[in-house]
């Protein structure tokens, strides 16, 4: 019977469990009061349909995550999306507040469950968002900063506000 | 048995992995990811080998690994290297013969070979040059030296990775070229001219292709597969072909775990049946059944890297 090398195979040691626990930044509700603060917003989720999908991805070159869209109207016409993009191993959800012509005014993370890339909750960086409108170009790398050492989640963002853009302009701009 | 109970802690590690997680991807093939600057991960590798086509074969090598994100493009990292191994009438004529990694030790033909040792210490550089979000294909160049008592290597590769469906689906490619040299006894069988008949410094060259696909099936969680295709050769010239010695091919899956700060990688790979014996003659051929028996290779590969992130 051999004997078995127990103290070349610390494996049981790194097995132990570590807590799970994702780190929710702001609530869906503390962002509405942060981006339409004294105003009331309507719930007004959506179902996509195919051919919207199809539409949103033309146009964005984005493919929705989920058909079902969370978006809430404001009393001055702006609109409220949650949404979520793929992240390096979870999603990362996050906010954009649209005006009444569909023009970025904020983009918030809500929750990011990563261990790097945590940078795209700095409002230096989501700032380049204010101001885009449906139909304008909005690449990581040319139209938004790159985070450096956090290049996926910078671009997985910058690829949602864009395909969120494009899907106010095929759905919500319509009513 | 044993390797059940290795299998067994196998199982334990990664169903108790908790909901955190992140590269490598694979067991075997490199990608492109490197930590960003600043950031320090530790991880743990073993890899069980198992089984020849005869004979008892066992050999659990073991990494310890401390990595730093240099530059957000220039990964560093250390690594001791064990090994432990247990064979006995392991080679087609039925002696008993030590894998490559003990191959400094003498082993009683007809008898068990039974030794743990500390292999070497490694050094590792990855560069990474493109990023496969930001450029379509991602490339890096790696570049590790080892030393040991008895051994010294230098490997270099080429990393190549394509990104699919939001990241989630991976695709990436290896080309590696080491060199090895072993402080070898001298072989008093040998003929008394030759050099191995004393101890020298055995050379060999590895030339290694591989190739694996991973998809992000869920949060946390990819699946995919390795296929990995290894040759040598004797001596430091790999476009010689009268030094060509061993072929073999090695294929199998590999599932990943990835969380906040901790990820657990398991690869099982099987040596295919295209093995090629260059060097001895049909008669003392290492191969059966397509399978080779020499001494840097088995029927079976199971490996394990579990890593935390600071």
């Amino acid at each position: 019977m051999t004997r078995i090398p127990y103290r070349i195979l610390p494996l049981a040691a790194l097995a132990l469990p570590f807590p799970a626990h994702a780190t929710v930044y702001m609530t869906v509700e503390q962002a509405q009061a942060q981006m339409f603060p004294h105003q009331a917003l309507t719930q007004s989720f959506r179902d996509l349909t195919p051919d919207q999908v199809s539409a949103i991805r033309k146009a964005s070159g984005e493919s929705p995550l989920s058909k079902k869209l969370k978006a809430w109207r404001a009393a001055d016409g702006g609109w409220f999306i949650v949404d979520e993009v793929v992240g390096k191993h979870e999603f990362i959800t996050y906010a954009v507040s649209l005006d009444a012509a569909g023009v970025v005014r904020d983009v918030e993370i809500l929750d990011y469950r990563e261990a790097y890339g945590g940078e795209v909750r700095d409002p230096r960086w989501r700032r380049q968002f204010i101001g885009k409108r449906p139909g304008q170009s909005l690449k990581l790398g040319a139209d938004i900063k790159n985070i450096s050492g956090a290049t996926l989640s910078s671009k997985h963002v910058t690829d949602g506000v864009r395909r969120l853009l494009a899907t106010y302009a095929t759905v919500l701009a319509h009513g | 048995m044993r390797a059940a109970f290795f299998l067994t802690m196998i199982g334990i590690c990664l169903a108790s992995a908790p909901a955190r997680a992140d590269e490598p991807l694979f067991g075997y093939i490199y990608t492109t990811d490197t930590l960003p600057k600043g950031k320090t991960e530790v991880e743990q590798w073993a890899t069980l080998r198992e089984g020849r086509s005869q004979g008892d074969f066992h050999l659990l090598q073991t990494r310890t690994e401390i990595s730093h994100g240099v530059t957000d493009n220039f990964q560093l990292s250390g690594y001791v290297n064990a090994a432990w191994a247990d064979a006995k009438g392991n080679t087609p004529s039925g002696e008993t013969a030590p894998p490559e990694v003990f191959a400094d030790f003498a082993a009683d033909p007809n008898g068990r070979f039974r030794k743990t040792r500390f292999e070497s210490v490694s050094l590792e550089g990855l560069y990474r040059i493109s990023s496969p979000y930001t450029s379509g294909v991602g490339v890096a160049l790696y570049l590790e030296p080892s030393i040991g008592p008895r051994t010294r290597e230098l490997e270099a590769r080429l990393i190549v990775q394509k990104n699919f469906l939001d990241d989630r689906l991976v695709f990436a490619a290896n080309a590696t070229l080491g060199y090895e040299w072993r402080k070898l006894q001298g072989d008093p069988g040998a003929d008394p001219a030759s050099v191995d008949y004393v101890t020298h410094w055995d050379k060999e060259t590895d030339v290694n292709f591989g190739l694996a696909g991973s998809y992000r099936f869920t949060s946390n969680w990819s699946l995919g597969a390795e296929l990995q295709n290894e040759r040598e050769w004797a001596g430091l010239d790999p476009f010689k072909a009268s030094n060509r010695t061993n072929l073999a091919w090695y294929a199998g899956p590999t599932i990943h775990y990835g969380g906040r700060h901790m990820f657990a990688t398991f690869t099982t790979l099987f040596q295919l049946p295209w093995a090629q014996d260059y060097a001895n003659p049909a008669a003392d051929n290492f191969i059966v059944n397509g399978i080779t028996n020499a001494d840097d290779f088995e029927k079976y590969r199971f490996r394990l890297k579990i890593g935390y992130y600071f």
